[in-house]
């Protein structure tokens, strides 16, 4: 068993007795000391739930929204998780359903509102700003440009196949993890993965072998 | 070993075939010993391509999703969080309706108001008055035909009026057909031919 898989194992077992805990707690009416526990599991899920979210909603404000209401959802329906599933998985399909309703009813809202253009000076970009090496510009360009490029081409991935490929490549989840969040089968998760990575690679493709020239060019200069 | 297994072995792989070993491998979490990309270096090469592209797509994602998660707003995240869960626990509130310092309406706007209700009294009045009044027009005509009425059945036949004489009658409307019939206008004479006798009139 490799130290990752060590860690998982012993973080699953403390997620699960906090959880057992917190739905205790609650059942007694202690509900101060309920919350006290659950932020323990909070605390615990909170930067891949926010990362995930991300992934899907392309938007801080959106995902940080979809994170908050993931947490409080599980919170309050913490009385119908079975213990035997982990409840990292249980809480990662919640937080994946209300991403994918959040995404739903945005397409409804932009089918009626024009959508504002990206100042140059937005929100997605302070993380550009304040990025800790110090890229430099031309980098930083790149990496900005790179990162809209992907976007472009996860938002044309069916729905299923973006699933599938985050948890699976973003997430390191195994086929069978993404196979218990999705509800898909094992060999359809593999599936699902094989067609997304051989979309994106169409999508990207010209565009990877584009930036590859640069960077070579770059380094004989 | 058969000839679809050695040029199985020789041909290059393919991008969906190496896909493939690398989707295996995520899938499982264990990197799998593939013959062909063991003994074959092109294809090895375009492996490591491949798999050192998509890595760097992770690494794209997961640093933009840190980069625009910092510690900070994690914490604000955080206690929003535990904001939203106390309130949902708290008993709801009822919000009393609120009351204004002043009243918004002033002592001018009540004797308007008074003004206003006396008129619509006045109105009112007016109107059921008229109402009454023409009801009582109407019940005295009533009750003035309806004392009129029985005095006249009670007087009988008016004395001055004479019984009717059938034969005085008849010589009467004789005489005027009779006329009628010398009428001296000729226009009328071709109306008169139309005209039925009273003589002529089945009894």
């Amino acid at each position: 068993m490799t130290g990752a898989q060590a860690a998982g194992f012993t973080g699953r077992e403390a997620d699960s007795s906090a959880a057992s805990a917190v739905k205790a707690l609650q059942a007694g009416g202690r509900h101060a000391e309920a919350r006290e526990r659950y932020a323990e599991l909070v605390g615990r899920h909170q930067r891949r739930a926010s990362r995930i979210a991300f992934h899907y909603m392309r938007d801080v404000a959106e995902a940080d929204e979809a994170v908050q209401d993931a947490f409080v959802k599980a919170y309050s329906h913490l009385s119908s998780f079975r213990e035997e599933l982990p409840f990292e998985v249980w809480f990662t399909r919640i937080l994946i359903n209300g991403c994918l309703d959040r995404i739903k009813a945005r397409t409804r809202r932009e089918r009626w509102i024009a959508p504002m253009p990206d100042g140059p000076a937005g929100e997605r970009d302070f993380g550009e700003r304040v990025a800790g090496n110090d890229p430099s510009p031309e980098d930083q360009l790149l990496a900005r440009e790179r990162r809209e490029r992907l976007a472009r081409a996860l938002a044309k991935l069916p729905e299923r196949q973006l699933s599938v490929f985050m948890l699976s490549h973003y997430e390191g989840c195994t086929s069978r993890e993404v196979s218990v969040v999705t509800g898909l089968n094992e060999s359809t998760v593999r599936v699902h993965l094989f067609r997304a990575i051989r979309k994106l690679r169409t999508l990207l493709g010209e565009g990877h072998a584009a930036e590859t020239k640069v960077e070579k060019r770059r380094v004989h200069s | 070993m058969s000839i679809l297994n050695r040029l199985r072995l020789t041909a290059h792989l393919d991008d969906a075939g190496l896909t493939a070993i690398w989707t295996d491998a995520s899938a499982t979490g264990v990197r799998q010993s593939h013959a062909h990309l063991e003994s074959c270096s092109p294809c090895r090469a375009r492996y490591a391509e491949l798999a050192s592209w998509l890595e760097t797509l992770r690494l794209d994602a997961t640093t933009e999703a840190h980069e625009n998660f910092p510690p900070e707003r994690l914490a604000a995240q955080h206690a929003q969080i535990f904001r939203r869960l106390e309130a949902a626990e708290r008993p709801a509130r009822v919000i009393a309706f609120p009351r204004f310092a002043q009243p918004l309406t002033s002592r001018t706007s009540h004797a308007s108001r008074w003004i206003a209700a006396a008129a619509a009294a006045g109105l009112i009045v007016g109107v059921g008055v008229g109402q009454l009044m023409d009801l009582r027009h109407s019940l005295s005509r009533a009750t003035t035909e309806a004392r009129v009425a029985p005095t006249t059945m009670a007087r009988g036949v008016d004395p001055r009026m004479q019984p009717v004489n059938v034969t005085r009658d008849e010589a009467f409307l004789s005489d005027l057909d009779a006329s009628l019939s010398r009428a001296a206008v000729p226009e009328l004479r071709a109306l008169d031919a139309f005209t039925p006798r009273a003589s002529e009139l089945p009894r």
